[in-house]
C-alpha cells in the first residue's frame, strides 16, 4: 500500500508541476487548465472566504471533496495528496538519515500547528493575509513560481544557450531541438524575474530542509491546513489496528514520519496519522493494518488545552491590528499599482492569499510580490511594476487564475477601462521636454485607441542652431489607464521620464484626480 | 562614414536595369553615342528609354488581397523575378501590435500569406516570417492572424530569439554598429509587407519604418531622429519585393490604433522594388506628398530610391 501512496503522490506532484508549467499565456485568451486546481482545494480558502465576506466561489466548493476525505478517511490529503508534503517526502530521503524512534511518537510540541491553525482562522475573520503566508499549497506554489522554478530556468537556458555559444555544430544539433522542446512545453516564454524571488526561495529551501531535524517538520508542528484536516479527521472510520502478534520492536515507529506513535507510546493518534501506510509495511510480525472501525475518541484527541487556545486566538486577533498600524491603507504608496480587477484595498486585502498564481501568468512579468509597499498585512501580494512589465492592454489572465476574488473577473471591455493608475511626464528628464529631442516612444506605444498621450507642436533649435519641430508630449488625465507601457518602453532607461503612480485609480473614488473629467467619447 | 562606398553598391538586378537603360540609351542615341546630339534628340531618347524601363511599382485596387497581389506579380512579370528556386526567403510583415486585423494595425494575414504562397510557387526552399513586436509576441502573432495564415502557407513562423541578433556595421549616417536579426541577414531574399499606418512621429509608417521590426535594441532611439535612421534603414536593408498593405489603413492614432472608426478600407497594393517610391505613392492614401516626409526625402537624397514619383514608372491596376 505504500507503493501505492507513492504512486499517487508523484502522480498528483506531477499534475500539480503540470498546471504551474500551464500557468502561462497559451496562445489564447482564456486559460485553459483548472490551473488553481490544487488552491480550489484548500477547505480554508473557501471557509475564511465564507467567514470574513460572506461571500461564496462556487468553484471554491471543490474543496468540499477535501473536506468529505478527511471526514471519512483522516488526513488523507497530507500523506496522498500535498505538493508540500511529497516534497517533504523527497527531501526527506535527500537526507537519509536514521530514523530515531522517539521521532515516531508523539510530541508534545505538535500542538504548536492548531494554535497557528487557530490564529489564521481568527485574523481570517477580517483578513486572509495570515492565511496566505501559512496556507501550505499557497506557500507552494508561491515558492516554486516565485523562487525555485525560476532559477531552475535560469539554469536551463544557460546550459542550453552555453552549448549554442561554445558547443560544436553536433552537440546544438541535439540540444536546440531539446531545448525548443522545453521552451514549448515546460519553460516560460521569457526568463522570469521576481523581486524576492530568492528570499521567498531560501524560505522554501529552509522549510524543506528542517527535515534534517524531523521528517515531515512542517507537517508536525505548524501546518494550519494538516491541523484543520486533523480537526475534521474526528469522526474518520478508518483506524490502525493491533494484533497480539506485536512484540514491540518499534520499527513501526521508526517509520512514522508525523509523529503519530503507532504502536507505543499512549497509542495511535489519527490526528497525527497521514496514511502513509509505513508503519504496516515495517512491521515484521504483521501486527498491522489500516482497516474501518467504530472511531474511538482516544484515536482523535488533539492536546491545545484552553489555555494554549485562548493564547492563540488572542495572537490571531492582534495580529490584524498589528498589521493594520501601517498607515498604507490610509496613504497608500504611491507606486502600489493592482492589477486590473483588483477590489477595493480592504476587500482586497481581506482576499488576497498571496499564492502568487496572478505574477506567475502574468503576460509581461509585470505583477511582482510587494514587500511593504501594501504594509505588512499586503505582503507579496501582486503589484504591478511597470518597469519590469506593463498591463498588457487585452490580456486578463491575471483575473482567471485568482483562487478568492481579489482580483474579480473583468469582460474585456470593462478591463480596458479600468484604470490603474495615471502617467506623470518627468520634464525634467523627458528627451522632449527637457532637451529639445524628438522621442514620441510613449506616444507610439499607448494602446488605448484614442491615445491618453498627444502631441503639443513647437519649434526648438537643435545644437547647430537650425530649427526643426518639436514634439512635446502630454498626458490626457481621462484618457490614461495607468497599463504603464509608457514607462515600460522610455528610452530613458535608469529612471524613466514617464513613470504611472496609483493616482486616479477607479476603485478608489476618493482618489479621483480631477474635479470634473471631460467625457470622452 | 564612407557614402562613395553605400551608393556604389549594386546588386545584379540593379545592374541589369542600369545596363538595359544605358543600352537602350546607347541604342536610341545613334551609332556614336560620342556624336553631338541636339537637345530635342536627347529628350527623346530620354522619353524612350523610360517608356522602356521596367515598372518600378504597380498599384493594385479593388480586389482582395490575394487577388490584387497576383494581378501586381503578373505586371512585374511574375514571381520568378524576384525569387528563384532554392531561395531561403524571409517574408517581413508588420506583426507590431496585439490587434484584429480590421484594426489595421498589422498587416493583412491573407496578404501574408499569399506572399508565402508565391515564394513557394518560384520554387523557395524555405520562407521564414518573424516580427519583433512592440506587444507581448504571442498575443500579436495570434491576434493578427499573421502566424496561422502564414503557418498554414508553409512558412516557418518563430518569435524573435534574443541569442539571433548581431552586432553589425549599418554604415549609417545616424545607425552604426546595430544589432540585426541574423536570420534577416542570412538569407537569398526578403520580402518586405508593410501596413500603411498613421504614426504620431514619422506621420506615416510603410516601408521604411517596417525594418524597425528586424532590428534589435534600443531601437527606441530611432525616434530621435527619423529622418536620417529609417533613410539607413532603406540603405541597409534592400529588399527583393516591397508590398505595401493598403487593404486597410490606419488614419489616426497609429500606428496601434484600436478605434475601427480610423480605419478606411482601401483594397489596395502598391507592390514592386522601389521602397522609397512605394512610401511615396503610399503617401497619397492619407491625401500627401511624398516630399512631406522627411525621411522620404532624406532616402531619396541618399540615394536609396525615388521620391519624385514623375521621375519613375509605375502603374495603377483596377482589379475585378
Amino acid at each position: 500500500m505504500a507503493n501505492v501512496r507513492r504512486i499517487s503522490q508523484v502522480v498528483f506532484i506531477l499534475i500539480f508541476l503540470f498546471l504551474l508549467v500551464q500557468t502561462q499565456y497559451q496562445g489564447r485568451d482564456e486559460i485553459g487548465y483548472p490551473v488553481r486546481l490544487f488552491l480550489d482545494l484548500d477547505p480554508l480558502f473557501v471557509g475564511l472566504l465564507l467567514l470574513s465576506t460572506f461571500s461564496l466561489k462556487p468553484i471554491l466548493l471543490l474543496s468540499l471533496i477535501t473536506v468529505v476525505v478527511s471526514l471519512v478517511l483522516g488526513r488523507f490529503f497530507c500523506g496522498w495528496f500535498c505538493p508540500f508534503g511529497t516534497l517533504h517526502n523527497a527531501a526527506r530521503e535527500l537526507v537519509r538519515r536514521p530514523r530515531k524512534l522517539e521521532h515516531g511518537l508523539y510530541a508534545r510540541a505538535q500542538v504548536w500547528k492548531y494554535a497557528v491553525l487557530v490564529a489564521v482562522v481568527v485574523s481570517g475573520l477580517f483578513s486572509m493575509s495570515v492565511l496566505g503566508v501559512m496556507d501550505p499549497l499557497s506557500l507552494t506554489v508561491r515558492s516554486i513560481s516565485l523562487g525555485i522554478g525560476p532559477s531552475l530556468e535560469l539554469i536551463v537556458r544557460n546550459a542550453f544557450d552555453g552549448l549554442y555559444v561554445h558547443a560544436p555544430a553536433w552537440v546544438t544539433a541535439v540540444s536546440e531541438p531539446v531545448y525548443g522542446v522545453l521552451k514549448d512545453y515546460v519553460l516560460a516564454f521569457s526568463q522570469p524575474h521576481f523581486l524576492q524571488g530568492a528570499f521567498l526561495g531560501l524560505i522554501f529551501v529552509g522549510l524543506l530542509a528542517l527535515n534534517v531535524t524531523k521528517s515531515r517538520f512542517w507537517c508536525r508542528y505548524v501546518c494550519p491546513l494538516g491541523a484543520l484536516l486533523a480537526v475534521l479527521s474526528k469522526p474518520a472510520a478508518l483506524r490502525l489496528g493491533t494484533t497480539g502478534q506485536c512484540d514491540r520492536c518499534g520499527k513501526c515507529v521508526r517509520s512514522c514520519p508525523t509523529g503519530a506513535s503507532p504502536a507505543l507510546g499512549d497509542g495511535w493518534r489519527k490526528a497525527e496519522c497521514i496514511y502513509c501506510w509505513n508503519c504496516v509495511e515495517a512491521c515484521p510480525t504483521r501486527a498491522l493494518s489500516f482497516g474501518f472501525a467504530r472511531p474511538q475518541s482516544k484515536d482523535g484527541r488533539i492536546d491545545l488545552s484552553r489555555r494554549n487556545f485562548v493564547w492563540s486566538l488572542g495572537a490571531g486577533l492582534a495580529a490584524v491590528p498589528l498589521m493594520r498600524i501601517a498607515p498604507s491603507l490610509m496613504r497608500p504608496n504611491p507606486r502600489l499599482i493592482r492589477p486590473p480587477g483588483a477590489r477595493p484595498e480592504e476587500e482586497f486585502l481581506k482576499r488576497c492569499v498571496k499564492c502568487s498564481e496572478c505574477m506567475r501568468v502574468c503576460i509581461t512579468n509585470g505583477l511582482q510580490p510587494t514587500l511593504m509597499e501594501a504594509g505588512v498585512e499586503g505582503m507579496w501580494s501582486p503589484m504591478l511594476v511597470p518597469r519590469i512589465g506593463y498591463c498588457e492592454y487585452s490580456c486578463t489572465l491575471c483575473e482567471q487564475v485568482c483562487p478568492t476574488g481579489a482580483i474579480e473577473r473583468l469582460d474585456l471591455a470593462t478591463k480596458r477601462k479600468t484604470v490603474i493608475g495615471l502617467a506623470f511626464i518627468d520634464k525634467n528628464r523627458c528627451l522632449p521636454h527637457a532637451m529639445s529631442v524628438n522621442c514620441a516612444v510613449c506616444q507610439e506605444q499607448c494602446p488605448t485607441p484614442k491615445k491618453a498621450i498627444v502631441f503639443k507642436e513647437t519649434k526648438a533649435r537643435d545644437a547647430n542652431g537650425s530649427e526643426f519641430t518639436l514634439l512635446l508630449p502630454y498626458v490626457v488625465t481621462e484618457l490614461c489607464i495607468g497599463c504603464g507601457i509608457c514607462e515600460n518602453k522610455c528610452p530613458v532607461v535608469d529612471q524613466p521620464a514617464i513613470y504611472v503612480t496609483n493616482l486616479n485609480e477607479s476603485r478608489s473614488p476618493s482618489r479621483a484626480l480631477l474635479l470634473a473629467p471631460k467625457s470622452t467619447s | 562614414m564612407d557614402r562613395s562606398d553605400r551608393t556604389s553598391g549594386m546588386d545584379r538586378r540593379r545592374f541589369l536595369k542600369v545596363a538595359t537603360a544605358a543600352a537602350a540609351g546607347v541604342a536610341f542615341a545613334g551609332v556614336n553615342p560620342l556624336s553631338a546630339l541636339s537637345a530635342d534628340k536627347q529628350a527623346a531618347a530620354k522619353q524612350a528609354a523610360a517608356a522602356q524601363a521596367p515598372l518600378v511599382f504597380v498599384v493594385t485596387r479593388g480586389g482582395t488581397p490575394y487577388k490584387n497581389y497576383a494581378a501586381a506579380l503578373k505586371a512585374l512579370g511574375g514571381i520568378s523575378k524576384f525569387v528563384t528556386r532554392g531561395d531561403v526567403v524571409v517574408v517581413k510583415p508588420n506583426i507590431g501590435w496585439d490587434r484584429t486585423p480590421a484594426q489595421a494595425a498589422t498587416t493583412d494575414p491573407t496578404l501574408v500569406a499569399a506572399v508565402v504562397g508565391s515564394c513557394y510557387q518560384a520554387g523557395a526552399k524555405k520562407v521564414k516570417v518573424f516580427d519583433y513586436p512592440c506587444n507581448d509576441p504571442r498575443r500579436t502573432y495570434v491576434r493578427s492572424g499573421i502566424a496561422e495564415a502564414a503557418k498554414n502557407a508553409g512558412a516557418e513562423v518563430s518569435f524573435m530569439d534574443e541569442r539571433k541578433y548581431k552586432r553589425v556595421d549599418m554604415k549609417g549616417t545616424v545607425l552604426k554598429t546595430w544589432p540585426v536579426y541574423s536570420e534577416a541577414l542570412d538569407c537569398d531574399r526578403i520580402i518586405n509587407v508593410p501596413i500603411a499606418k498613421q504614426h504620431g512621429s514619422s506621420r506615416l509608417t510603410m516601408s521604411l519604418k517596417n525594418w524597425m521590426g528586424v532590428i534589435g535594441d534600443p531601437r527606441g532611439r530611432l525616434h530621435q531622429d527619423f529622418d536620417h535612421s529609417l533613410a539607413d534603414l532603406g540603405h541597409f536593408f534592400k529588399p527583393s519585393l516591397t508590398v505595401l498593405d493598403a487593404t486597410r489603413i490606419l488614419t489616426a492614432n497609429g500606428p496601434q490604433g484600436g478605434d475601427t472608426k480610423d480605419v478606411r478600407t482601401l483594397n489596395t497594393l502598391v507592390v514592386g522594388t522601389d521602397q522609397v517610391a512605394i512610401d511615396s505613392y503610399g503617401t497619397s492614401f492619407f491625401g500627401m506628398k511624398g516630399t512631406q516626409l522627411g525621411y522620404l526625402v532624406q532616402a531619396a537624397r541618399e540615394g536609396v530610391g525615388q521620391v519624385d514619383l514623375s521621375k519613375v514608372r509605375y502603374s495603377v491596376i483596377d482589379v475585378a
